[in-house]
């Protein structure tokens, strides 16, 4: 557990001294920028057709709020995510290279406990960014629109698990390929393409009409991970609503268990 | 006790696209006792650096087994007690030599303290105090090697893994770093080295191997295989050696070496006493027999020709 947590910490200052960090915030700060801006120089309730307004009269309940929150979600799901994404794909390919590797597995750590400790350190890395991302925004939103539930800074716990999901999937591939850009594309094929068709798989089925696809689409959609589905329990917690299924959560947690565990079986056996 | 014990390791490195598969280590067997200075020989390829990370779980073995300080490879809490300079290291660029220091003293599972303990001594030992606070981007190759052997001591380790350790150090360096070796083995460490520098090895090493193309092909001291058993020499006391290798020279296939020395090549002592025989028979007074030495450098080549020679029948 000790050697787990050194090397979470390890991993969080290398993304800090590699300038992972200023990078991811440097964007986070643009972006908060520019809905400041849309703040500022918007009337945004009016925009979503709201009646006048009063500060301590609007809530989460209020329609034109939730729309707005709802207009702010969807970007930072998305830009937050593609972030992560980008800021964490070198870190096992970083890990493998030659004459790091070496030293780090002639140190009393083992192999489960390296890999554990990049994962955690990795999801602390996002964590911290994006949680200074939705903290901004919670406050622009408290600020402008007199808002203050804090459903939403629940967001970037949300992010942070999709963010887990998606790295455990990384640090599979780059165990496995020890290539960063692999990594990276399968995750975004994953994240922008793969879920979003599968967690529609129902509608398309309709039009295809064969049992054999929707059997091929079903057993996909409970493989590739559900980040499509995980972005609608996003909006529903941001916004103080109750959960429809529980199941995209529980499906990933296994997900996550299972790729984690898989990478350190893969890693285990290999020479470096 | 024996610090490392290996017994008929052998490790094959699957094939991987266009390679077949190596035999990089074919049954190999040795040990190395507390407080040696262990040196592995071998041309490039032999093997070495294989056996070294094998000991140390980066590569995993294909058959036999492996001890390190009593237990199994496998275990690696052992390497607590464990010092590693690999060959062509890495270090994260974006530290500062104190950095990387600390850096290797956290993941050895030292306490705060303790590394900040031992930093400046130890920088101080490979002469490094002064560049404590530059980014090591900026160092040149002799300057990470010297940080290089500096990191490998930062948990006071029982045993010492230096994979070409003078690669890229001058010759000052290397005295240097010879004599840290010789310091160390004083304090009762003992040290594992890989080289290809002869010369060096002969001058710190109490113990050596030398591998080739995954095979042990020797294991001694240094006296035992710097002295041949074929040839040796010879001084007289009363008589000529050129009158000696005029009557046996032909037999013994003899070399003069002046008036009163010279040498010859015998299979066995057998041979090399019913010479001695035929001359004292011949009335020559010996004052000395000693087998002949020569350079490990010479050996190390002679050796390897061997083997590969016996391969090619
Ligand atoms: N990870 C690996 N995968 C495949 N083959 C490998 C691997 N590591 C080493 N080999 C092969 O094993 C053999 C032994 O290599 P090794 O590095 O142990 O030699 P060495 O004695 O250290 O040589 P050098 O003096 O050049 O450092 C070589 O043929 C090498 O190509
Ligand atoms: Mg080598």
């Amino acid at each position: 557990m000790n050697n787990v947590w050194t090397i979470s910490k390890l991993t969080f200052r290398e993304a800090f001294s590699r300038k992972i960090f200023l990078f991811f915030a440097g964007i986070s700060t643009f972006l908060l920028l520019v809905f400041l801006a849309v703040f500022l120089f918007t009337d945004v309730a009016a925009l979503f057709g709201s009646v006048k307004i009063n500060g301590k009269e609007l809530s989460g309940s209020n329609p034109a709020v939730a729309a707005i929150k709802l207009f702010i979600l969807n970007p930072l799901y998305g830009f937050g995510l593609f972030l992560a994404i980008f800021s964490s794909a070198s870190f096992i390919p970083h890990m493998l290279e030659k004459g790091n590797i070496d030293l780090l597995l002639s140190k009393p750590i083992s192999r489960r406990q390296l890999i554990l400790g990049k994962f955690f350190g990795g999801v602390a890395v996002v964590f911290v960014n994006v949680f200074y991302l939705v903290f901004g925004l919670w406050l622009m939103i408290g600020y402008g629109l007199g808002d203050w539930s804090v459903d939403f800074l629940l967001a970037s716990l949300v992010i942070t698990f999709v963010f887990a999901l998606l790295y455990s999937l990384m640090i599979l591939l780059g165990i496995v390929s020890r290539s960063s850009v692999l990594a990276m594309m399968i995750s975004y094929l994953v994240f922008l393409i793969l879920s979003p068709v599968l967690s529609s798989r129902e509608i398309i089925s309709t039009f295809l009409n064969s049992e054999i696809f929707s059997a091929v689409m079903n057993f996909f959609y409970y493989v590739v991970p559900q980040t499509s589905d995980l972005g609608s329990i996003l909006n529903s917690i941001a916004l103080g609503n109750p959960i429809e299924s529980y199941s995209p959560i529980i499906v990933s947690l296994a997900f996550i268990v299972a790729a984690i565990e898989f990478s350190v079986f893969v890693f285990s056996k290999k020479d470096y | 006790m024996n610090i490392v014990e290996v017994e008929n390791l052998t490790k094959i490195f699957s094939a991987s696209g266009k390679s077949g598969a190596v035999k990089a280590l074919d049954g190999v067997t040795l040990s190395v006792g507390e407080g040696t200075i262990f040196g592995l020989l071998g041309p490039n390829g032999a093997g070495k650096t294989t056996l070294v990370k094998i000991l140390l779980g980066i590569v995993r073995p294909t058959s036999g087994n492996a001890k390190l300080l009593g237990e199994d490879v496998s275990h690696y809490k052992i390497k607590s007690r464990v010092g590693y300079l690999p060959e062509n290291h890495k270090f994260p660029n974006f530290l500062t030599g104190e950095g990387v220091m600390k850096y290797f003293g956290e993941l050895a599972g030292m306490k705060k303290s303790e590394i900040e303990n031992r930093i400046d001594p130890l920088l101080s030992l490979v002469k490094m105090k002064k560049w404590k606070r530059t980014k090591i981007k900026s160092y040149s190759k002799g300057m990470m090697q010297r940080l290089g052997i500096a990191q490998a001591l930062i948990n006071n380790p029982d045993v010492i893994f230096l994979d070409e350790p003078t690669d890229g150090v001058d010759p000052i360096g290397r005295k240097e770093i010879r004599d840290i070796l010789l310091k160390l083995k004083n304090e009762g460490k003992t040290i594992f080295l890989n080289s290809h520098l002869l010369s060096e090895i002969e001058m710190v090493c109490n113990s050596i191997a030398i591998l080739n193309k995954g095979k042990l092909i020797r294991e001694g001291t240094v006296e035992e295989i710097t002295t041949t058993k074929e040839i040796y020499d010879f001084e007289i006391a009363e008589g000529s050696a050129t009158d000696i290798l005029a009557k046996f020279g032909t037999a013994y296939s003899l070399v003069a070496k002046g008036n009163a020395a010279f040498s010859g090549k015998f299979d066995d002592v057998d041979r090399l006493n019913s010479f001695i025989d035929s001359m004292r028979g011949a009335g020559v007074l010996i004052k000395s027999v000693v087998p002949k030495k020569v350079s490990l450098e010479d050996m190390f080549i002679s050796v390897i020709e061997d083997s590969e020679g016996g391969k090619n029948e």
